[in-house]
This record gives structure tokens, sequence and C-alpha cells, in this order.
């Protein structure tokens, strides 16, 4: 059925027809109403599920680590702060291979502080061990946080579904909620063959020294690497469900025989469709949209990529010092083909500066330019003569 | 080691035990079985601390085996015995000792209102035969217990009835006698040949028992009154004390003086002075060169009866010199009429060794018309003549062997004083018997004889945080008006009052089974058992994870766990 | 296979926290937390803040629990208490949560996640195992650690006789949450804290014990003293026993005769300093310390009248066939 609704209010649709059985979050803008939604929702009747309204996002975090742990199915959501607050147990809930959704509206990472949205706050966690799925628009977004419980459930990895705050979370648009049927045979009741349980009693959570420590760590690393299968595979028995797949590790969007390859992740993605079917181009590019930013589907894109000549790679965040977080990635991984593209790195919309159809004008001219960074909505004449 | 489990690194339950923590322990615990001092005070050798233990679990018939295990006459000995046992009690230096001889003694009760019969550890008969001479507790004790290692053995007294000074000489007051018939009479009937009237030396001849028995315990006791006199003078009228007790037992005569003084410091003098008093002679004086019982009286000077005796003796009105002998007898004609008394202590002499010094100065005068010596016994040597060369008593070692004379053992107040051995109790005359017993058993199968050695658990070794302050029970005694001669004086403790008793009892040197070392170790290196362990407790120490921290040995209220270093 | 593997199988109680950790010889924390899990039985889950408690017990691959036992981090274990208990609600289990953190993980660091759980009323005893310092990584002082004792952060010198400031008091933050049941106990009277455990374990909601835990290695004694030295901790007056209910005292462990606290102090280092020679502050930080003892007494009016079966000294007096109360 389409309906009219606002991001989170579809997110927390998305999320009650999963039934978790515990929620735990904190309110930080923008998630902020997904958690109003989904209170609303249980305070309604519509939505069974043990809400915990804790004290901060690190006990929200920590909420559904013990909830998951205990075998239940669990859900949370933050943003920005919230999410580093998180952080610590963030990389606990991986290393323990709970499985676990969490929804990050992404949001700039103070100081100085701003509510608006970049994936700065993702990005502070990609070395978590969660799986990283950006969303390109809201129907996106409610399909992936479907699918990223199943995918959860199949890996023993917890999913992080990124979607830009304010932009997609605060944002009508039509979407079509999947029926509670469809969703309930798509994802059966949870079962956890590890959960804590007086009548096998195991310990989670245990001390490993150097003498087991890499193998640990591998174990986590293969099951990363192996999951880019499961995120297709997913991808595939949900269009299957539903009728909608979401893209699986990343879609390629275009004229086919471009040279100039546009990689970005978000709702960015969203406005560069627009803006191709609707600017009158004069140079040809493709638009790759990455959807799994973490597994990284390195090999898959190294054969996307091949042809190309040139790639930009679209920033939300960066590193200072550094660059682009995702130019840096995807650099490297192209690094290894034998006609690697040249690839330059622009990082726009930081702090929730706005992202206009133009830009897409403005990305594929970048690849006329010299391989390297730069934020390309930077406005010079707001800078002191210093910075400069 | 595979790598399993490595989704999140969980691990099985109770997984640890593959990790032997025991290698860390430089000392580890043992349980020592020590022995308490009550026990080791003993002078008939009973484990009061194994048989209060049974008290404590509510099984006083076991426990009453256990006591019997060691003395056969509880019901005696818990009236009469001077209980060492309790001096060196630990509990007295918290509060105050266990009333040991109650427990002793109602436990000897209990097992002749219910007609306990006693266990004779099952064993091979022996055919050899042993002749014991006399009937005191000595030979009684010697009897039984060549009895429990299933000798035969035959027993003479030259009396008609078995008991010894038991009978002839204690009075009724402080035994009576139907106790004692019933508690002769039980361990006469274990298969005891007894053979009354029959005095060695008159009936039968020392050779003769060494011809027709393969060993000869002599438990003869000291019959004969020590010589006494004052410079030389005697009165004419002398009559010493044992006879004059026995007298008065056997045909209930007593001379009557209107003053009497009493020269000794045990229990011949006590209990005459008490008797003599009790029958209305006005005016009793004991004299004794000891002191009388206090905290300032040091152990080797005091008066030698129990206590109690002595309280009940002022209590009667009977009038104490300690530190004090006649220096001499102030006759008219040959009949008294005082004594000059002198004060003096025993004070160690040059060579280290104490002797009595008398002050000149302190003269004092009595006024008496009686005056009886009750300074002691010696062996009487009709018949044992060869044995004694002439001594007062027979020169055995502490298993009643004599030098040179393989197959004659001696015990009780016939043998000569053994250091560590004190005799001259009823008890002592137990403990000579049982380890004459041992002895005899010992030469006739060709080997050592062995005994206890274990040395005694101090109080400083108890955890004394785990035990409540608690008061001893009081004994009823018979009021002042009341006492005649025959009704016993001191009552025993009810059945209720036994067990509070017992439950006092600190366990010393042996598990109460309280499961603190179960419960404080750490580790879970302490296991209790439901079947008890190889050494009798319910406990075992896991040395593969105990680590050795000493815990449990600290807190085992009784210690009875102790760390021995580990070898290298 | 030995004879003992075979008497273990067969012991009569349960025992959440088996042997081959490697707590260091004596640890009362590691006893503790064996006598938390023996009164609270099989059917619980545990959450365990990190620690020395979660550090010697689970050495991958081994496990010292015989329960299911789930750790995270160091601050959070009322939180992830929280999440098992409202997920064993969701699935309709009744399992009991029991959190527990040693005082760094309680008093400090975890505070406010406790101070969550307590508020959101979660069916969770959460137990702390106060040995009153971060022993687990090297003895640093906490808001624990007792005035005036030697850490590795809070070291004597010419300057300072030790910890500055004083021990911080949980227990009145806690009763400030207005939960059913908080409690004070002791690893020197085992009877008295299992049956504050067994009374928590019976409370459908929020409940706390703290549980004093000698460390002879952050205390300076002997392994063999663990006991001893707890016993004068509540004896001097210094660790009182209490119970709250609602916040209110409800009973407190009335001290028979109130134990010098030189008494306690001298056997262990990390007061060491207080016994220095011709140092006129050891004798003030004495008997400040005294006074602090003398203050508990009178503030939970901890003076018994008369021999009481339950006072300090009664209550781990022992009989023939075990303690002589329960
Ligand atoms: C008045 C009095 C009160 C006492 N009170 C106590 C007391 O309260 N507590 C205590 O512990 N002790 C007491 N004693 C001491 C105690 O009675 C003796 O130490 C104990 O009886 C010694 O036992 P025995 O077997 O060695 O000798 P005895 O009891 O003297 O027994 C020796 C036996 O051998 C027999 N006998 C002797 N010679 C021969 C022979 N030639 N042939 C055959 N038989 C012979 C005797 O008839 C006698 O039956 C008291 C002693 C007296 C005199
Ligand atoms: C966030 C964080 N900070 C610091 C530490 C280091 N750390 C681990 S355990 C510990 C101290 C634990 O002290 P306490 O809670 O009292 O437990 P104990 O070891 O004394 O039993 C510290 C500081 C940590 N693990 N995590
Ligand atoms: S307390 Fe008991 S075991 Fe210890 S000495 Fe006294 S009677 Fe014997
Ligand atoms: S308490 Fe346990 S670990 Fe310590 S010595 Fe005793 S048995 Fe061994
Ligand atoms: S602590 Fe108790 S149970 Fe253990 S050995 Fe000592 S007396 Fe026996
Ligand atoms: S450091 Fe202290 S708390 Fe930690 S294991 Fe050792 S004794 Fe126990
Ligand atoms: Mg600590």
């Amino acid at each position: 059925m389409l309906e009219a609704l606002e991001g989170s209010q579809a997110i927390a649709r998305a999320v009650a027809l999963c039934r978790p059985q515990v929620v735990a979050a904190y309110p930080i803008t923008p998630q902020t109403h997904i958690v109003e939604n989904i209170s609303k929702l249980v305070a309604d009747g519509r939505l069974d599920t043990q809400l915990v309204s804790v004290e901060s996002e690190f006990s929200a975090a920590s909420v559904v680590l013990g909830a998951a742990a205990a075998g239940s199915r669990a859900y949370t959501a933050s943003s920005s702060q919230g999410i580093l607050l998180m952080a610590e147990v963030l990389y606990n809930i991986a290393g323990l291979r709970l499985p676990m959704v969490l929804t990050c509206a992404n949001r700039a990472l103070g100081a100085p502080i701003n509510i608006w949205n970049d994936h700065q706050d993702s990005m502070a966690v990609r070395d978590s061990g969660w799986i990283q799925l950006h969303c390109a628009d809201n129907q996106e977004a409610v399909d992936t946080t479907i699918q990223a419980f199943r995918i959860s459930e199949a890996t023993d990895l917890p999913v992080m579904v990124c979607m830009d705050g304010f932009v997609l979370t605060h944002t009508l648009e039509t979407i079509e909620m999947p029926d509670h049927k469809v969703v309930d045979k798509f994802l059966p009741p949870f079962k956890f063959a590890r959960a804590l349980d007086p009548r096998n009693p195991i310990s989670l959570g245990t001390l490993v020294g150097p003498e087991y420590f890499s193998e640990i760590r591998h174990a986590q690393h293969k099951a990363m690497t192996d999951a880019l299968e499961t995120i297709v595979e997913v991808d595939r028995l949900w269009e299957k469900a539903s009728g909608r797949a979401c893209g699986g590790l990343f879609t390629v969007e275009g004229p086919a025989d471009a040279k100039v390859g546009v990689l970005a992740m978000g709702s960015v993605v969203s406005t560069f469709r627009e803006a191709m079917a609707e600017l009158p181009s004069r140079k040809k590019a493709k638009l790759i949209n990455l959807r799994a930013f973490r597994p990284f589907p390195a090999a898959a894109l190294m054969a996307a990529c091949e042809g190309l000549t040139d790639i930009v790679v679209v920033d939300r965040a960066l590193s200072p010092g550094w660059g682009g977080i995702l130019g840096g990635e995807v650099k490297a991984v192209l690094a290894d083909m034998k006609k690697p593209p040249r690839v330059h790195n622009v990082a726009l919309g930081l702090g929730g500066r706005d992202v206009p159809l133009e830009a897409w004008t403005a990305v594929v001219a970048e690849a006329k330019e010299p391989a390297g960074f730069r934020i390309l909505d930077l406005e010079p004449a707001k800078l002191e003569p210093s910075d400069l | 080691m595979p790598v399993t489990m490595t989704k999140g690194a969980f691990a099985k339950a109770g997984t640890s035990l593959a990790f032997k923590t025991g290698t860390w322990r430089s000392a580890r615990p043992v349980h020592v079985h020590a022995a308490a001092p009550c026990h080791r005070a003993c002078p008939a050798g009973e484990d009061q601390q194994a048989w209060l233990a049974r008290m404590q679990e509510g099984r006083p018939r076991e426990a009453w085996e256990s006591l019997v295990a060691a003395n056969p006459l509880p019901a005696v000995t818990g009236r009469v015995c001077p209980h060492p046992c309790e001096s060196a009690c630990n509990r007295g230096k918290l509060d105050a000792p266990i009333a040991i001889h109650a427990l002793e003694r109602w436990l000897g009760d209990e097992a002749i209102r219910n007609g306990w019969t006693y266990p004779i550890p099952t064993g091979q008969p022996r055919k050899e035969r042993v002749a014991v001479v006399g009937a005191g507790p000595a030979g009684l004790s010697a009897a039984y217990h060549l009895v429990r290692r299933h000798y035969n053995v035959v027993l003479f007294d030259s009396m008609p009835e078995a008991g010894g000074l038991l009978r002839s000489a204690i009075p009724p007051t402080r035994l009576p006698r139907d106790v004692l018939d019933k508690e002769l009479s039980r361990l006469l009937a274990l298969g005891i040949e007894f053979r009354p009237r029959t005095a060695l030396g008159r009936d039968v001849s020392l050779d003769e028992l060494r011809n027709e028995f393969d060993a000869v315990f002599l438990g003869v006791g000291a019959g004969k009154s020590r010589h006494w006199d004052v410079d030389g003078a005697v009165p004419a009228d002398l009559h010493e004390g044992l006879h004059l007790l026995k007298e008065w037992l056997q045909v209930g005569a007593l001379p009557m003086p209107k003053a009497v003084a009493i020269h000794g410091g045990g229990n011949t003098a006590v209990d005459l002075a008490r008797v003599m008093k009790r029958a209305g002679v006005p005016e009793v004086h004991l004299i004794t060169a000891s002191g009388l019982p206090g905290p300032d009286t040091e152990p080797d000077d005091v008066l030698n009866v129990v206590p109690r005796e002595f309280e009940q003796a002022v209590e009667e009105g009977v009038k104490f010199y300690p530190h004090r002998t006649i220096n001499r007898l102030i006759m008219r004609g040959s009949k008294v009429v005082g004594v000059e008394m002198v004060r003096l202590k025993k004070l160690p002499g040059a060579n280290g060794r104490k002797t009595r010094v008398a002050f000149e100065g302190t003269e004092t005068v009595l006024h008496v018309d009686m005056v009886v010596p009750a300074i002691g016994e010696v062996v009487d040597p009709a018949g044992v003549e060869a044995l004694l060369h002439g001594k007062d008593y027979f020169p055995a070692d502490r298993f009643g062997r004599l030098d040179g004379q393989a197959g004659i053992f001696v015990g009780g107040d016939a043998r000569a004083w053994v250091k560590g051995y004190p005799n001259g109790t009823v008890t002592a005359a137990v403990g000579d018997g049982r380890r004459a017993a041992e002895a005899i058993d010992a030469f006739l199968s060709g080997r050592a004889p062995v005994e206890e050695e274990r040395p005694p658990i101090p109080y400083e070794a108890l955890n004394l945080a785990y035990y409540e302050p608690s008061t001893r029970i009081e004994l009823p005694t018979l009021a002042l008006e009341r006492r005649n001669d025959s009704d016993e004086i001191e009552g025993g403790p009810t059945a209720a009052q036994a067990a509070a008793e017992a439950d006092r009892c600190f366990s010393c040197g042996n598990c109460l089974a309280c499961d603190n070392c179960w419960t404080l170790c750490p580790d879970n290196a302490v296991i209790k058992t439901v079947e008890t362990a190889s050494d009798g407790s319910h406990y075992v120490f896991d040395l593969e994870y105990c680590k050795g921290c000493g815990l449990c040995a600290h807190e085992c209220p009784c210690g009875f766990i102790a760390m021995e270093a580990e070898a290298e | 296979m030995t004879e003992t593997t075979d008497l273990r199988a067969k012991q009569p109680r349960f025992r959440g926290l088996e042997a081959g950790h490697r707590a260091c010889q004596g640890c009362g924390e590691a006893l503790a937390a064996r006598l938390v899990t023996e009164a609270a039985g099989p059917d619980v889950i545990l959450t365990n803040a990190t620690g020395c408690l979660e550090v010697f017990s689970t050495a991958w691959p081994q496990s010292a629990w015989r329960v299911p036992w789930l750790h995270s981090l160091f601050e959070n274990s009322a939180a992830i208490a929280s999440g098992v208990e409202a997920a064993l609600k969701a699935q309709g289990r009744r399992t009991k949560v029991i959190a527990q953190g040693g005082d760094g993980g309680t008093f400090d660091i975890g505070f406010q996640a406790l101070s969550g759980m307590l508020e959101r009323m979660h069916n969770v005893l959460y137990v702390c195992y106060d040995n009153e310092a971060y022993m687990n990584t090297g003895i640093q002082r906490s808001s624990s650690t007792p005035h005036a004792a030697m850490t590795t952060t809070s070291p004597p010198g010419k300057a300072r006789m030790g910890k500055r400031h004083m021990k911080k008091d949980l227990l009145s933050i806690i009763a400030a949450h207005h939960i059913p049941y908080a409690a004070s106990a002791s690893v020197a009277y085992p009877q008295d804290l299992r049956r504050k455990v067994r009374r928590a374990m019976e409370i459908d909601g929020p409940t706390f014990l703290l549980v004093h835990s000698p460390c002879p290695l952050g205390w300076g004694h002997d392994g063999t003293l663990t006991i001893e030295v707890a016993r004068l901790a509540v004896q001097t007056g210094l660790f009182p026993l209490v119970e709250l209910e609602r916040g209110e005292v409800a009973s407190v462990m009335p001290l028979r005769r109130p134990v010098p606290v030189a008494e306690y102090l001298q056997r262990q280092t990390r007061f060491r300093h207080l016994f220095a020679d011709g140092d006129h502050r050891a004798r003030e930080e004495r008997e400040h310390l005294q006074a602090l003892a003398d203050y508990n007494i009178e503030r939970y009016g901890l003076m018994g009248d008369g021999d009481d079966p339950f006072d300090s000294e009664g209550a781990d007096t022992i009989r023939r066939g075990g303690p002589a109360r329960t």
C-alpha cells in the first residue's frame, strides 16, 4: 500500500514489521522522530516490544547487546554524538558477534556542534565490525531495514542502516509499506544458537590473549567478507517477496559506455539520479550507488570500474589531514586493477550544506581536474585569509 | 588446542577445570588430627573430643562406646576423677572448661540405666592366659582391655568383692555403691574369671602364677600405711587415716574425739575429715604441707583432691591449715592434748629440687585430743618381696614393665612414679591397666608396645571467632543440712544440660564438620563428601586446584587444617 | 579422571563459579562471587563488568562459570543486564538476572548505567564486589577506596597521606533510588551474605548488594587473612552491614564489641604509613579513621545491647555439622 510518510515514521513502521523484542534508544536529532514514532506504536499497542528508555546511548547500545545475547531480536537507533557515545559498545557487539539492527540517522560530529547531515558519525565507527548499508531514499531505507534483520541473523553480524538525517528522516515521501504477512514470511522469529540460557550455560565476552586473538579477529573478518554474498542474496529474496530490490552491494546507473564514473552513498545518490534525468548533460557519466560500505565490495567494484578512465568519489565526511574516507578506500581498491581509472575525491554537503541538482554537473566536471581531494562546495570568500 | 568457538569467543561452562591451579601452590593444606588437650591430659587415655563429638551429634550411646574404648568405668571416674582434662581444656582459656566429668558421669549413668553393653572389637580368640592380681581400678582396667583383645583373664583379689579402694575407702557420699556395683558387674560379666578371697603370697604364689599364666599383671595397690611419727613420738592410740575410713565403711565405727588433727593432704585426709565432721566431731583440723586450691597456688603444691571436695569440706566446717606441718606432739602421758604446728613451704634447694623448708618462729599450737596421720600408703610387700627389693613401690615403666622381669607387669598405686605418668588416682590406675594390656599384648605377640604420642593442639591454634561464649553447667549439690553418711552429695546433669554442655566443646584439633573450609575456599578446592573420606572427615582437598592460600587453615575453628610446605 | 573429579560432580551445593579460575591466592572477590552464585542457584544469567573477576574467570577458551555469563565492558554491566532482563521479559522467561561489577565498575565508571537500571526498575540484582580499588589494572584508587589508604594513584608521601577523599557513600545514593531492597554484606559472614542474596532474588525489581571482598594483593595482607580482615572491617564499624528497604534502614548487624580500627589497619600494608614512627600525621589519620568508624556506628545505630546471635560475633559462629545460624 502506498502511503505518504515521513522517513522516521516509515522506519518506525518498518522496524515494527520486524517484530523486535527489545528496543532501546536515546533521543538525538535527527534520530528523535524514529524513537518517538516507535514509542507511539508501542503506546498504541501496535508494537509489542520491551521498549527500554535508557539514560544514554551508551546504555542503549548496552541494552540491545544484552538483549541480543539473551536471544532477542533487538533494535536501536542513533546519530552523531550518540553513535560516538556508543562506539565502545558497538565494537563490543560486533566482537561478540551479536545480531541486531541499528539505524544511523547520519549527522555531522561536533565540534563545532552541528545537527545536520553528513556521514562523519558512521564513518567514525566504520572499523567497529558492523555491516554498514547506505540508503539513497526512504523506500530503500524501509526495505533495507527489513533486510538488515535477515542479514544480521544469517551472519551473526550487527547491521547499521545508514540514512541521511533530515534529508531522509524528516522528509515526506510516498512509501510502499510491505504487508505484515510478507515480512513475517521473509523474517522468521529469531533463534540464536549462543543465547544465554541456564540450560546451556555458556560464557560470552571472555578474555582472549595473544595466543588466540588473531584467530578470533580473522574469523570476524572472514564473516564480514562472506557477508557480501549474504547481502546480495537477501536483497534478491526480498525482491522475490516484495517486488523491490535495493541494489545488492551497489548499483551502476547511467550510460553504459561512459568513461567517467561518479561513486556516492546516501541521499546524494537520489539528487544525482534526478540530475541525470533532468539536467541537459554535456558529458556522459555513470553513477555508482554504493550501498554496502562495510563489508566493502572490493572485487565487484573493480569489475564495475572496468573501462573507466576517471572516477569521482563523493564523500560526505572527511578525515582531517587525509581527505575523503570513501575516496581513499576506493582509490586503494582500484589500484589493484590492471588499468585503474584516475580517482578524484570530493567532499560535499558537510554539516548539512545543501546539495543542489547542479552539484552533479560540478562533480562530473571534477573528472577533468587533477586527481586528489578537495571540498567541492567550499566557499572561499567565507574563509579567513590565513585559512586560504 | 584447536581453535573452536571462535564466534564471539564464547566458552563452555566450567571448562576452567582444565586449568590446574594446583601448580601455583607452595604449601598444601593437610588435615592434622592433632590431639585435643583434654585427651592428652586424661590419665585413662579417653578421647574426650571424640566422645563429645558424638554427644554433639546427639548420639549418646556412641559417645559412651567411644569413651569405654579407653575407660570401662565412666560412672565411677565421672564422680571421683580430679579431671586433669578439664584443667587442660582449651575452653578454660575462653570462659570455663567443658564440665567433662559431669558428662562422663552422665554417660556412665545412662549406660547403667539403659543396660548398654561394652562393644568388644571383633578379633581372633587368643589362647594365652593372663593373671591379673588385684581387682581395684588398675586390675579391672587391665582385665577389661585384655578381654577386648580376646585374652583369657583370671582376676585375683584378696577381698571378697572387686573394687579395691573404690569400695573399701571412697565414701559412698561421693561414689554410691549401687553405681559401683552396676558398673563392676557389667565389667566382670565380660567373661573374666574372678577369684575373690585369693591373696597373692597367701593363697597363691608368684611362681605359681608365672607357671600357670603367660603373663601376670600386678594391680595390688598400696595397702600398707607409711610409717608416721613426730621426732620419734607416737600417740599410744594411734590410728592411721585409711584404716579408720575402711573400718567406718565396713562396720560403721568411727572414733568421736572433741577435736582431731588430721595430718595429710590427699583424699584420705579430706574424706576422713569430712566423714568425722559430718559424724559430729566438733572440731576437725586438717594440717597439710600443701597449699589450698586457688589461682596463686602452683599445681605441684596444691592439695591433692578435686577442688570441689575441698570447697565442700570447708562448707561442712573442716578447718584447713595449709603450708604447715606438725612440729611436736604435746602429750599428757601417752595421750595427745595438742600439736605444735610450724609453717613451711616447698622451695627449690641448691640442686634445684624442691624440698620443704620450715620457718622458725611461726610455731602455733592446736588443742586436740586426737591426731590421725593420713600421709599415704606403700605397697604391702607380702608375697612380692622378690620384685620390690625393699622399695616402697614397683619400679615399672609407663607400660608397667619391670626391669628384668619379662612377663610381669605392674600398674596403679603399686607402681613407682614415672615422669609424665603420675599415679594415685582411679583414672591413672585405669590408664595403667590399659597401657599394661597393650604391653602384655605386645609381649605375647613379640612386638613393641605403642601409645598415642600426638602433641596436644594449643589454644592459639584455634580460631575463636567462630565460638560463642557460653556458661558452664552448674551441678546440683545436696544442701549442707541434708548431707549424711550415705546420700550422694553431688548430682549429675540432666540430659538437656548434658547436651548443652557437650555443645560447648571446641572439638580441638579435630574436624567438627562446620563447613568453613568448604564454604570459604576461594578456589573450590575443598570438596565435601557424603561418605566419610579416608581420614574420617567429610572434606577432601582437591590439590589439582588448591593454590595453597592457607585461608581454610586460618578459618578452621578447631585447628584441624595445617599448611605444609611443598617439596621443591 | 581423578577421585576428586568424581567427588566434585557430587557436591551438595550448586556452585556457579568453578575451580581453575586464575584469581590470586585467597582472593576475596572470587570467594564472594562463588557465594553469591551459590545462593542464587543455577537459574540465573550473570553479567559482569570488566575487572579482576571477569579476567580471572574467563581466559578463553575456558570459563569458570557454570551459569550463563555475559561480559561486555567496564562501565555497562548494569545496562547489559537491563537488556538481558528486557529480553527475558519479552520471551516470557522467569530467569533472574544478576549484574556484577567491581567497585570501579560500580561506584565510578558504571555508576550512571547502574542508576539508570535502578530507576527503570529492572528485575535485576546488582552485586558490587567492593575491594576498594581498581585491582585489575594494578591497584589504583577508586571512589570506594577508604580515606588514607595507599594505592598506586594515592601514594603516601611528604605532601599526602594516601587517599585524600572519603569512601563514597554509595549505599545512600542507592537508597535514594527508592528501590525495594539494598544491603551490604561481607565475605566474612557467608550465612548473612547468602541470606541477603536469597532475599534479593525473591524480589521482583531492582536490588543491590555491596559485598566487602578483601584483595590480598591490593590491601597488602596474606591470602590466609582474607576472612579475618573482612571480619575486622565489620567489627570495627568501618564497613557496616545494613539492609535497606525502599531506602530506609531496615536492619543492621549489631556490633557486640567494636574493635579499635588499628586492629584492622595494622594487618594491611595499604595502611602501613599510618603506623610510621614519629610522623604526627600517622596518628592523626588513624584517629580520623577511628572517627569515621564511630560515625558509622552512631549513624546506623550499630551498637548492640547485649549478646545477639546475629551480631558481629554471633553471626559467623559454628557448631558441629555447620554454621550455628542459617
Ligand atoms: C580415701 C580415699 C579416697 C580416694 N579418693 C579418690 C578420688 O576421689 N579420686 C581418685 O581418682 N582417686 C582417689 N583415691 C585413690 C584411688 O582410690 C587409688 O589411686 C586407686 O584406687 C588405685 O587403684 P589400684 O587398682 O592401683 O589399687 P587399689 O584400688 O588399692 O586396688 C588394689 C586391689 O588389690 C587387692 N590386693 C592387694 N594386695 C593383694 C594381694 N596380695 N593379693 C590379692 N589381691 C590383693 C586389694 O584388695 C584391692 O582390691 C582415693 C583413695 C583413698 C584412700
Ligand atoms: C573504559 C575503560 N576504562 C578503563 C579500563 C581499564 N580497567 C579495566 S578493569 C579496571 C579496574 C577495575 O576495577 P574494579 O571495578 O574495582 O574491579 P576489580 O578489578 O578491583 O575487581 C580498569 C580501570 C577499561 N577496561 N575500560
Ligand atoms: S574444648 Fe573440648 S576438645 Fe577442647 S580441650 Fe576442652 S573438652 Fe577437649
Ligand atoms: S582455602 Fe582452598 S586454595 Fe586455599 S589453601 Fe585451603 S584448599 Fe587450598
Ligand atoms: S574448617 Fe570446619 S569443616 Fe573444615 S576441617 Fe575445619 S572443622 Fe572441619
Ligand atoms: S588482584 Fe585482588 S581482586 Fe584481583 S584476583 Fe588478585 S586478589 Fe582478587
Ligand atoms: Mg575493585
